[in-house]
């Protein structure tokens, strides 16, 4: 790492401290509370894992630049300066020990929004050149193909190909004027296309227009989870061209929690405007078609299940009646875990943590604490709105032998429609 | 008898078997895919979805470590799509159709779902490259449908 790199990458720590952060540092009130909040902290019983401490580097950094205390006792020598290595050692705190998952925020008695911070610290890292190789490949992959993982446009046409089959009608692509320009996650392209085939059939039943665009079909945003706000506008500004183009009036985030973040929350700052079109998490859209009249369904399921809120959904997003409206619809013995909604507990993957392959054993670790929540309910199922929550808790589930089968909201609405002439082979 | 001409026919002729034969039919889509994986849970899988015979138990076990296989083979979120993997993962979601215990089934027909995860597997084997075989793929099926009705 050369010393330009390490300049470069506090210079960009400096510039995040703003006046949000900075209040941040200058109430806390070192309770403590956030510690019993984060599920690496709670599960490892490791002090480092306390989340207000994994941005130490940047308050020694605030303290030292925008503090008079700070400021003389740099003069004096007295204070310690944050080197290359001491940055390397805190990649592992902000990448993969912290999913961003907003808990610590939530119980902070002073308000402090310690995982700003930590996207904050991330810009920094980033910077500094201390983001994990994972992400770098992602976020690499995501400017340079459109996917962090990938996927081409041929790819999701394959898929979707199988889909067409499955459900017996064309999946739209480009279609100017549609109502609904639908998202995906490449994690959905490869591993649960069966997600496409739910969202098609239930707007079929819905008689509503919807499209894919070819040219920014991708929801997920690695700039956004690396820390580079020049990447996250770019791979922004992609999708709000691409719904421009098509004129449509609402985008679909998929079964994503920080895809929704992303493009919602962050996305029309980031472009330095609000969007021409509405951003909505497919369980939002499917909300509103059950307060419509328009997502009719027969039979419930039996089993005793219960909901996983992804975090982004229910902490960032508000996102948290919807589900269980639509819930109701299909399951007739739904069950809560203590903690559920705004204060659910983080699957462990989520913020880039899943990314990140040296940080596989430490989020299973972080597993225990859903594993302890689902233990106190014993349900059939379990449900979800993530695939990045879904497969994190299938491998957490299968590495504690649990046998739980876990399934997309989505698909079991899908899988309750009432039928009508469209399901031809 | 006429061959099976297209997936509609080919579907219905797979809704109208007992769940018994859509596992042992289903369990032939997956053994034609087979050679997009070295993993021996699969083996086991097709031959505990053709055993009429097979007790819950054994079925349960089976379906057990057609699930281990497909979660050692899927991809993480924001990995590098290797698509030869991904062509095992579907391999073992097709294994795991045709051995799912019955009450986890739902409305769903597992040899159909076999067939379309076996379609997916060759579709990832050959996504970069310009080819016909995910079509022979499915012509492969419709062909082992009516070898199998006709057994």
């Amino acid at each position: 790492m050369s010393e330009a790199t390490l300049e470069r990458g506090i210079k960009a720590l400096k510039e995040q401290i703003d006046a949000p952060v900075a209040s941040f540092f200058s109430s806390c009130v070192h309770c403590g509370m956030c510690a019993e909040a984060c599920l690496f902290y709670t599960e490892t019983g490791n002090p480092k894992y306390t989340p207000i401490s994994k941005v130490e580097p940047m308050r020694r950094l605030w303290e030292q630049e925008f503090t008079l205390i700070g400021r003389i006792k740099k003069l004096l020598g007295l204070s310690k300066k944050i080197t290359d290595e001491e940055l390397s050692e805190w990649q592992e705190l902000v990448y993969n020990s912290c999913s961003m998952c907003g808990r610590c925020t939530m119980v902070c008695p002073v308000g402090n929004d310690i995982t700003y911070m930590i996207r904050k610290f991330r810009e920094g890292m980033s910077a500094a050149g201390h983001a994990p190789e994972g992400l770098i490949g992602a976020t690499t992959r995501a400017i340079q193909i459109g996917s962090p993982m990938g996927v081409k446009f041929p790819a999701l046409k394959a898929q979707a190909g199988h889909v067409e089959k499955e459900v017996g009608f064309e999946i739209p692509f480009d279609k100017v004027g549609a109502e609904y320009m639908l998202l995906m996650s490449s994690m959905e392209i490869m591993n649960y296309p069966e997600y496409l085939g739910a969202v098609a059939r239930i707007f079929h039943q819905a008689g509503k227009s919807w499209t894919i665009s070819s040219e920014a079909f991708e929801a997920t945003n690695s700039g956004i989870q690396i820390g580079t706000s020049d990447l996250a506008r770019e791979l922004v500004n992609r999708i709000v061209e691409a719904a421009e183009k098509l004129k449509v009036k609402t985008v679909i985030s998929p079964e994503c929690g920080h895809a929704y973040t992303a493009i919602r929350w962050e996305g029309p700052n980031l472009v330095g405007h609000p969007f021409s079109f509405r951003v909505r998490h497919i369980l939002e859209v499917l909300d509103e078609f059950r307060k419509d009249g328009l997502l009719r369904t027969e039979g419930f399921e039996e089993d005793k299940m219960t909901f996983h809120d992804p975090c982004q959904l229910v902490r960032r997003g508000g996102v948290i009646e919807q589900p269980r409206n639509l819930l109701n619809m299909v399951a007739k013995n739904f069950v809560e875990m203590d903690d559920h909604g705004k204060m659910n507990w983080c699957c462990g993957a989520g913020g880039g943590v899943s990314a990140n392959e040296d940080a596989h054993e430490l989020k299973l670790t972080a597993f225990k604490r859903k594993k302890a929540q689902l233990d106190e309910l014993h349900v059939d199922t379990l449900v979800t709105a993530c695939a990045n929550c879904r497969i994190q808790l299938e491998e957490g589930l299968e590495v504690n032998d649990m046998d739980i089968p876990v399934v997309g909201l989505t698909e079991m609405l899908a899988e309750h429609l009432v039928e009508t002439d469209s399901k031809q082979g | 008898m006429t061959g099976t001409a297209n997936d509609s026919e080919f579907r219905k002729q797979l809704d109208d078997l007992s769940l018994a034969q859509q596992r042992a039919v289903g369990a032939r889509f997956v053994h034609s895919v087979k050679d997009l994986t070295d993993d021996a849970r699969i083996d086991v899988a097709i031959k505990v979805a053709q055993d009429s015979e097979a007790n819950n138990d054994e079925i349960h076990s089976a379906f057990k470590s057609a699930r281990s296989a497909v979660l050692d083979c899927y991809t993480r979120c924001g990995a590098d799509a290797d698509w030869a993997t991904q062509a095992s993962y579907f391999v073992a979601r097709a294994a795991s159709d045709v051995v799912m215990p019955e009450k986890e089934i739902s409305n769903n027909n597992p040899a159909w779902q076999a067939a379309m995860h076996s379609r997916m597997a060759r579709t990832c084997a050959v996504i970069d490259t310009d080819t016909t075989e995910e079509q022979q793929e499915t012509e492969q099926q419709h062909r082992i449908l009516d070898h199998f009705l006709n057994d």
